[in-house]
């Protein structure tokens, strides 16, 4: 995999993946090249603007645990990033609830008689929880009761991936949130919640102009570094010889032009890339690279004629009378988001499917079917809408269906198996990273170039940032991950009783021959007294060996209960902390979804 | 939560504890000489006529053991002494049964 310094890069996608590994590339002064699809850097990040007003395409906040990232971030922008407060809301049946949840708001939004009958779901579903847990309805309804289920997961669930709850797989809801809730339960044990990432949760960074300006930036310092970023160039054919790629189709507005490389970092999508190979990559790859799907999303930015209609970042909306999902306040991103302070500008996210009705309809429909949205929930006036403007996003969310691990993993042996060429970024790898867990693939990328370095870019964190609070590394968390069997061991029973009991009996047995051996006119009188609880016992010589063997029952019936009572309690306060970290996670579901 | 249960099971107490046996031994000697070393200075601080008649059968066992306050100090070391011997001896033993019952090569 390594590249002499004479080799040219070609590195597919202008998101957060391609230009961070372009940069570094860049900045090595080895020879690279961008090739952009869209007119725009930033990818799945990037900043759309339309007369003076920027709107984030689905929301970035700018927070990592990457140490790397963050100093790239501070490294680009520096004074441009503000320090910007975080709040946002659910709406649902006509109210607002706090995000994350606070349970006294959400039981006083409910009213008392539907708190009332959360509270009696939940213990309904507590006593008497399915048998199975095939999808995820069922995995949340046994875990919260079915009134929080239908309250707080149902319909935004559904509107994310547009398929009912009782199709989505529960290993789905297991792999994003179980597997992390036992290791937040384990880390809890140890870890204390440091304050200041409580507080980094609470508030965040965030460019001045939106994630946009920092892929703008980056690629001015590419190209002041000698690269090149090549926007409106979409990669149309990827030409190999055998195992190795020798360079790019690009099609772009000077017609189709071949672009040769040594090295190939490639963020698209990674079954674009499969289905693009030429030759063809064998049927099973392509029809695998197929059966990936995604899901979009796109942007009703509205211009509203008067300042902030609600204080949030952004508001998840619930209620199944709207289409809406998400509601984002861009001045409350960035004040300087909105280049008129009388003005306001939200972008309404209808989360759909490439081609389906959503996608194809017109965008005045769209912008008319916002306006109405926006003041069925009460948040603006039709009437003080002055202007619109439509902003589709395909390809937003990598879908993880039933079987996407298995032709997942047919793409990737065979994308592996191809020498110079690496997929990173979201897309890439169909993982659902963020932004900065993108750019870390973009980096790791570039360092298993130089040779030495074998970063696998797929097991890259795709966690979101639900367990900061905890305040522990990556590193620290998949080793955790992999020790939790090490930290607690049960003491076996019958092993811990057997030792007991041979000590017992052995004590017995010798402090009996003691007296004894000592003799005189009466032998052991007191310890004679045991024969009380133990019949046949006395203190000769015989009875030492009837105490030898009521030392070795009685010590080990002591040791087995004392290990098994000691593995039952560890089993269950761990249940209890693992219980209790679900709670804790049921405030954040939404970062889950 | 049967299932959350399950995957709890595959998880943690799964592997067979090895105990330190010098540790054990201390702890238990430490606790069974603090005990005896309070237990004969209760019954001295307490006084009467008679002390500790019953406790002071531990010299059967102990040599130089006394209810006094130097029967304490002697008494301490004594029940330390087996205290840590049975402490060590028990884990011991457990380690030998629990690698035969869990081999280490297979355990982990």
């Amino acid at each position: 995999m390594s590249a002499g310094p004479g080799s040219r890069h070609v590195v597919i996608g202008a998101g957060p993946a391609g230009l961070t590994a372009a940069r570094e590339l860049a900045q090595q002064g080895r020879s690279v090249v961008v090739l952009e699809q869209a007119g725009i850097v930033g990818g799945l990040a990037r900043t759309e603007s339309y007369k003076g007003f920027h709107f984030d395409m689905g929301g970035h906040r700018f927070f990592t645990k990457v140490d790397e990232v963050q100093k790239i971030w501070q490294q680009v922008l520096g004074s441009d990033f503000l320090r910007r407060p975080r709040l946002s809301r659910i709406y649902y049946d006509g109210r607002f609830f706090h995000y994350p949840l606070k349970p006294l708001n959400a039981l006083a939004g409910l009213g008392l008689w539907r708190a009332l009958l959360v509270v009696l779901s939940y213990l309904r579903w507590q006593l008497f929880p399915y048998k199975e847990e095939r999808t995820f309805e069922q995995w949340v309804t046994n875990r919260f009761g079915r009134r929080l289920f239908l309250t707080f997961f149902k319909t935004y669930t559904e509107k994310v991936w547009g398929i009912p709850c009782s199709e989505l797989r529960a290993e789905w809801a297991a792999q994003r949130i179980k597997d992390l809730s036992l290791r937040s339960a384990v880390v809890a044990m140890f870890v204390k919640p440091r304050t200041t990432i409580k507080t980094l949760i609470e508030e965040f960074d965030y460019p001045r102009l939106g994630p946009g300006m920092m892929w703008r930036a980056t690629a001015d310092e590419i190209r002041r570094a000698g690269g090149e970023v090549r926007l409106g160039a979409e990669v149309t054919e990827i030409r190999r010889t055998g195992r190795r790629v020798d360079g790019v189709v690009v099609t772009g507005p000077r017609g189709e032009e071949p672009v040769r490389g040594d090295q190939f970092l490639s963020s698209m999508p990674v079954t674009a890339l499969v289905l693009r190979l030429s030759p063809p990559a064998p049927d099973a790859v392509r029809e695998a690279a197929r059966r990936l799907t995604y899901r979009d999303f796109l942007t009703v930015c509205l211009i509203v004629d008067r300042p902030d209609p609600f204080p949030d970042n952004w508001i998840y909306v619930h209620s199944p009378e709207v289409k809406v999902g998400r509601i984002q306040n861009f001045r409350s991103w960035s004040p300087d988001m909105v280049p008129d302070p009388t003005k306001a500008s939200l972008g309404l996210e209808y989360f759909c499917s490439e081609g389906d009705a959503l996608w194809t309809m017109a965008d005045a429909e769209l912008i008319r079917l916002g306006k109405e949205e926006l003041e069925r929930i009460g948040l603006a006036r039709a009437s003080e809408i002055s202007d619109g403007c439509v902003f589709r996003v395909p390809k937003a969310y990598p879908v993880y269906d039933a079987d996407y691990r298995e032709h997942l993993d047919t793409v990737r042996e065979f994308v592996d198996g191809l020498e110079n060429l690496q997929t990173i970024g979201r897309n890439g790898l169909h993982r659902y990273n963020n932004q900065d867990h993108a750019m870390l693939t973009g980096l790791l990328a570039v360092r298993n170039l130089e040779g030495g370095a074998r970063h696998d870019l797929w097991s890259v964190n795709t966690e979101p940032e639900y367990h900061e609070e905890v305040g522990i590394s990556d590193a620290e968390a998949s080793m955790l991950d992999g020790r939790v069997a090490e930290i607690f061991p049960r003491v076996d029973g019958v092993a811990f009783g057997a030792a007991t009991g041979l000590v017992a009996g052995a004590l017995l047995c010798l402090a009996t021959l003691v007296l004894v051996w000592k003799g005189g006119p009466v032998v052991g009188p007191t310890l004679g007294l045991l024969a009380q609880f133990l019949p046949g016992y006395s203190v000769t010589a015989t009875g030492a060996m009837i105490g030898l063997i009521y030392g070795a029952l009685g010590g080990f019936l002591a040791g087995w209960s004392f290990a098994v009572i000691r593995n039952l309690t560890l089993f269950f306060s761990l249940s209890f902390l693992r219980r209790r970290a679900q709670r804790q996670l049921l405030k954040r579901f939404l970062e889950f979804v | 939560m049967a299932t959350d249960t399950k995957d709890l099971e595959a998880l943690v107490l799964v592997r067979v504890v090895r105990l330190n046996a010098a540790i054990a031994g201390v702890v238990t000697g430490l606790l069974a000489g603090l005990v005896l070393f309070a237990a004969t200075n209760w019954l001295v601080l307490k006084g009467g006529p008679v002390v500790g008649p019953h406790l002071a059968l531990l010299g059967q066992y102990f040599i130089g053991y006394r209810v006094s306050f130097v029967g304490s100090l002697i008494g301490f070391a004594w029940a330390f002494l087996l205290g840590f011997l049975a402490g060590a001896a028990v884990v011991a033993i457990y380690n030998r049964l629990a690698d035969l019952r869990d081999p280490p090569a297979r355990g982990r």
